[in-house]
């Protein structure tokens, strides 16, 4: 067993990994609660973001406006997606909704790598100027970017969480995940509250790409299916809280990394995820939350 | 014979069916009542999808609560769904087949079973046909001869005949009169269509809010005020 | 459970009511017949070596779109861990053809056996959940297999349980069956298991489990009020797919020599969706389309020198097609499209009166 110092500095990597992963989680859930739809496209969107960063780093651009064209390439293909496949699926279960999103996630991620080939390619990577500056904590050395990182999953679980709660357009939202029918009939223009999450989710898509892009690696196949992680904080929350969704992925990520010095488990570290959401599903399934649809019969 | 006692259901914290209890003996009895009374719950607890905060049902003498909800159908309750569930993509004789098949008796009596109950019915369709390229009517039937092949006790009709044309409703009564009669089952009628129940059914019984309000002679029931009141929101 | 049938399942149904099946299956059963021999006999001696690797490898993915298509056409589950369940047959059955000198068909049912054994093992909790949390478990228990499969290594001939030599040298070769050592051999060898494998299905698909599948897709309460145990036939068709995929792993062993565990990353089960879904999922010769999507186009595309990014790109398009247009997938639409091309070209030779009016 590895001295407690030797943990340290993977607690403060595990935070930021788990800050983007809340960050990633909240705007699957926003998404999902307002339209129905499991948006796994989510990390092919970011990658391809995050590449076109790079493209553009390379060739000169000012750091700030390529990072807010990765955001803006989100938005666009999130929302362009949305409004195009969102009417036809709307009345489709929510498998289907997912499923088609795989579809997105294919087409993208055959583009990244089509024209940011990895085979053969060069290394690629994203760095911030806020990586080399920090401080430290006790022994550990501690970046911006990682504050960053965290701060952001933060912020953002804070100002969904407030914004579902206090706006007329996170109620509507809230309102939508109970009942779209019936929000229709409220008044509530469904197909606006829609595009907003949908801008909001790709939003989110491309900041966790760009974060991910320097925290983890900028390459499209591990960005494309990092998603998967995420996820599991997703379903930890049952695709409900953002509470627990930024929870979860707290734990998710700090846990990953502390596995780390761990000479008997580092190889199996990347299981975290897989395992923490498999069983909270079947916990969760045990106490018939999810087996049973309660309408007729 | 069914003895319904005590029965309790609750939905979080909506009471769907509260403290009902009820008998029916024999023959086609009907079961209605207003928009959410209760009356779809009580055949759901019946087929074991909803399971009783409190209650029994006795039917002919066998506790049929502690039964599992596949093996009910099996040992005879049989139902049509509101929403028909006619299977789409297999034949006329497979869908009536299927609940038989689990049955122990030999393939030549199952597959005369099956062909009896499509003939009772009166099903204008091959055997052999899709179920998805026959009508709403017809698929209806297909339905109720899913209910009554083999030896059915209880047949329980979900609103048979909602959305159907007059023409193909009268032949279903009639079908649905003969139940008892053709099988020895005990079949109950759920149906807004006061013609229909009064048509098929000597019995029945009326709920609200999830309470037996009456029950009793069909003519009777109907003329009742409690009954009359439910129905029309008159005080 | 995937309504891949939405608003335009009725049309694809009604053709044919009053087939005559005796005359329909005759000839049916004639065209695969000959369609097999012809794959047997006629097509290595037509094609290279590099195409006939090719198709050995449409011949083990066939199996595998094959269970997985059973799952989501016939039962309705959605499982995104196809690629782990390939990754168990394949490590059982190399295990086994290092370990023993067991004849290969014993093998290949065994590797088979293990991997529904580990199926069930999945089922068994996963299947208490349905349709969209259905999928997502299997692709966490996937995700959790790839990782464990990543540690451990395959067998490579090495000693103990794990059967892994570390040390890279002197790795010997997954053996074949003796009457099935040459590439074209092992092809022929490789379409008969596939062929039993369709046939078992087949089998399955014409008798009761078909029927209870049947109605337990299209609604779990009418099958239950039909007196069907719905858990157990879910079950079954997850062991069955398990089996089927786990055979094929059998037959991957053999076919490459040497497996690694990078040749089963987790988005392999995503891609398998999306070709099974392209391929047709009500259909078993949409399995067929699904192999020659997932293993003959890249290969040709590789031939060309064509990026096989074309094809993932291809193949997302193809999911959003089949899931907003065209439900049955290949398998269903390319007939009735080259039908009404026929009409078409049959009306501009013919120039009938204007009345006959082209449907769409």
């Amino acid at each position: 067993m590895p001295a407690w110092s030797d943990f340290e500095p993977f607690i403060v990597s595990g935070l930021a990994l788990g800050g983007v992963y809340a960050l990633s989680g909240v705007g699957l859930i926003v998404l999902y609660r307002a339209t129905g739809v499991l948006y796994l496209a989510f990390g092919a969107v970011g990658a391809m973001g995050a590449l076109i960063t790079w493209s553009l780093i390379q060739a000169g651009t000012p750091g700030w406006v390529s990072w807010l064209v990765c955001v803006a390439f989100g938005a666009a293909v999130t929302l362009g997606y949305g409004v195009i496949f969102g009417p036809a699926l709307a009345r489709r279960d929510p498998l289907v909704k997912a499923v088609a999103t795989i579809g997105l996630t294919l087409i993208l991620y055959g583009v990244a790598d089509l024209l940011w080939t990895t085979s053969g390619g060069q290394a690629r990577s994203i760095s911030f100027p806020t990586d080399n500056s920090g401080f430290s904590v006790g022994q550990v050395q501690v970046d911006w970017t990682q504050v960053i990182a965290l701060a952001a999953g933060v912020a953002i679980t804070v100002a969904t969480g407030a914004f579902l709660r206090y706006t007329k357009l996170g109620t509507a939202m809230r309102a939508m995940a109970n009942d779209r029918d019936i929000t229709a009939t409220l008044g509530v223009p469904v197909r606006k509250v829609e595009a907003a999450a949908w801008l909001g989710c790709g939003v989110l898509a491309g900041i966790a790409g760009l974060l991910l892009a320097d925290l983890v690696a900028l390459d499209a196949t591990t960005l494309t299916f990092l998603v998967i992680s995420s996820l599991a904080a997703v379903l930890i929350a049952r695709l409900r809280s953002i509470t627990v969704t930024f929870i979860a992925a707290i734990v998710i990520g700090v846990l990953h990394d502390l596995l780390t010095p761990i000479t008997s488990l580092t190889n199996y570290r990347d299981m975290t995820p897989f395992v923490l959401a498999a069983i909270a599903l079947l916990v969760l399934s045990r106490r018939g939350v999810m087996s049973r649809s309660r309408e007729e019969a | 014979m069914i003895e319904v006692a005590g029965l309790t259901v609750r939905y979080g914290g909506v009471t769907s069916l509260d403290d009902m209890s009820l008998t029916f003996e024999q023959g086609t009895c009907g079961l209605i009542g207003p928009n959410g009374a209760g009356k779809t719950t009580f055949f759901n607890v019946l087929s074991g999808f909803v399971r009783p905060a409190a209650g029994t049902v006795r039917a002919f003498g066998v506790d049929l609560l502690s039964m599992a909800h596949f093996r009910r159908a099996r040992w005879g309750v049989r139902r049509t769904f509101q929403t028909e569930q006619a299977i789409e993509e297999l034949s006329v004789f497979d869908n009536v087949a299927l609940v038989h098949e689990h049955s122990k008796l030999g393939s030549a009596t199952r597959r005369q079973d099956v062909l009896d109950a499509i003939a009772f019915t009166g099903i204008d369709a091959s055997p052999e046909a899709k179920v998805r390229t026959l009508g709403a009517g017809q698929r209806r039937l297909v339905e109720v001869a899913r209910a009554v092949v083999g030896r059915p006790r209880l047949v329980l009709l979900d609103e048979p005949a909602a959305g159907l044309p007059d023409e193909e409703t009268r032949h279903l009564a009639e079908v649905i009169r003969q139940i008892p009669e053709h099988t020895g089952a005990l079949a109950i009628l759920v149906d807004h269509d006061m013609s229909l129940v009064s048509a098929c059914c000597e019995t029945t019984a009326v709920l609200d809010f999830g309470r037996l309000i009456a029950s009793g002679p069909t003519a009777g029931v109907l003329r009742n005020d409690d009954v009359i009141r439910a129905y029309l929101g008159v005080a | 459970m995937l309504d891949t049938a939405g608003p335009a399942a009725s049309r694809t149904g009604q053709r044919s009511p009053l087939r005559r099946p005796g005359r329909a299956s005759v000839i049916r059963g004639a065209v695969v017949t000959a369609l097999l021999l012809f794959t047997l006999f006629g097509l290595p001696a037509l094609l290279s070596l590099y195409y006939i690797d090719t198709m050995t490898q449409v011949a083990i993915y066939s199996m595998v779109t094959l269970g997985l298509g059973l799952l989501v056409g016939r039962v309705g589950l959605v499982s995104l861990g196809q690629a782990a369940v390939l990754a168990i047959g394949a490590w059982a059955a190399a295990r086994l053809l290092f370990a023993t000198t067991q004849p290969y068909p014993l093998v290949l049912l065994e590797a088979g056996l293990i991997t529904m054994a580990a199926g069930i093992l999945i089922g068994l909790p996963a299947l208490r959940l349905r349709g969209l949390y259905l999928a997502l478990i299997t692709l966490m228990l996937a995700g959790a297999i790839t990782v464990v499969l990543t540690t451990v290594n395959f067998p490579n001939g090495g000693h103990g349980f794990l059967g892994y030599n570390g040390s890279l040298v002197n790795i010997p070769p997954i053996r074949r069956p003796s009457i099935a050592s040459s590439d074209p051999a092992y092809f022929r060898y490789s379409v008969v298991v596939a062929a039993l494998m369709f046939l078992l299905v087949f089998v399955h698909i014409r008798t009761r489990p078909g029927r209870a599948w049947a109605a337990i897709r299209q609604s779990e309460p009418a099958a239950l009020a039909a007196g069907i145990n719905t858990w157990f036939y879910k079950l079954w068709a997850f062991a069955l797919a398990s089996f089927i995929t786990g055979v094929a792993g059998g037959v991957l062993a053999g076919s490459v020599h040497y497996l690694y565990s990078i040749d089963f990353p987790t988005q392999d089960s995503i891609l398998l969706l999306a070709v099974v879904l392209m391929g047709g999922v009500y259909s078993l010769w949409g399995a067929i389309i699904a192999a020659l999507l997932y293993q003959f186009l890249p290969a040709l595309l590789n031939n060309w020198g064509v990026s096989a990014d074309w094809l993932t790109i291809i193949f997302g398009l193809g999911v959003l097609q089949v899931l907003t247009t065209a439900p049955a997938g290949l398998a269903d639409q390319v007939p009735r499209d080259l039908a009404r091309l026929g009409r078409l070209l049959r009306g501009r030779f013919r120039r009938p009166a204007p009345s006959a009016g082209e449907p769409q």
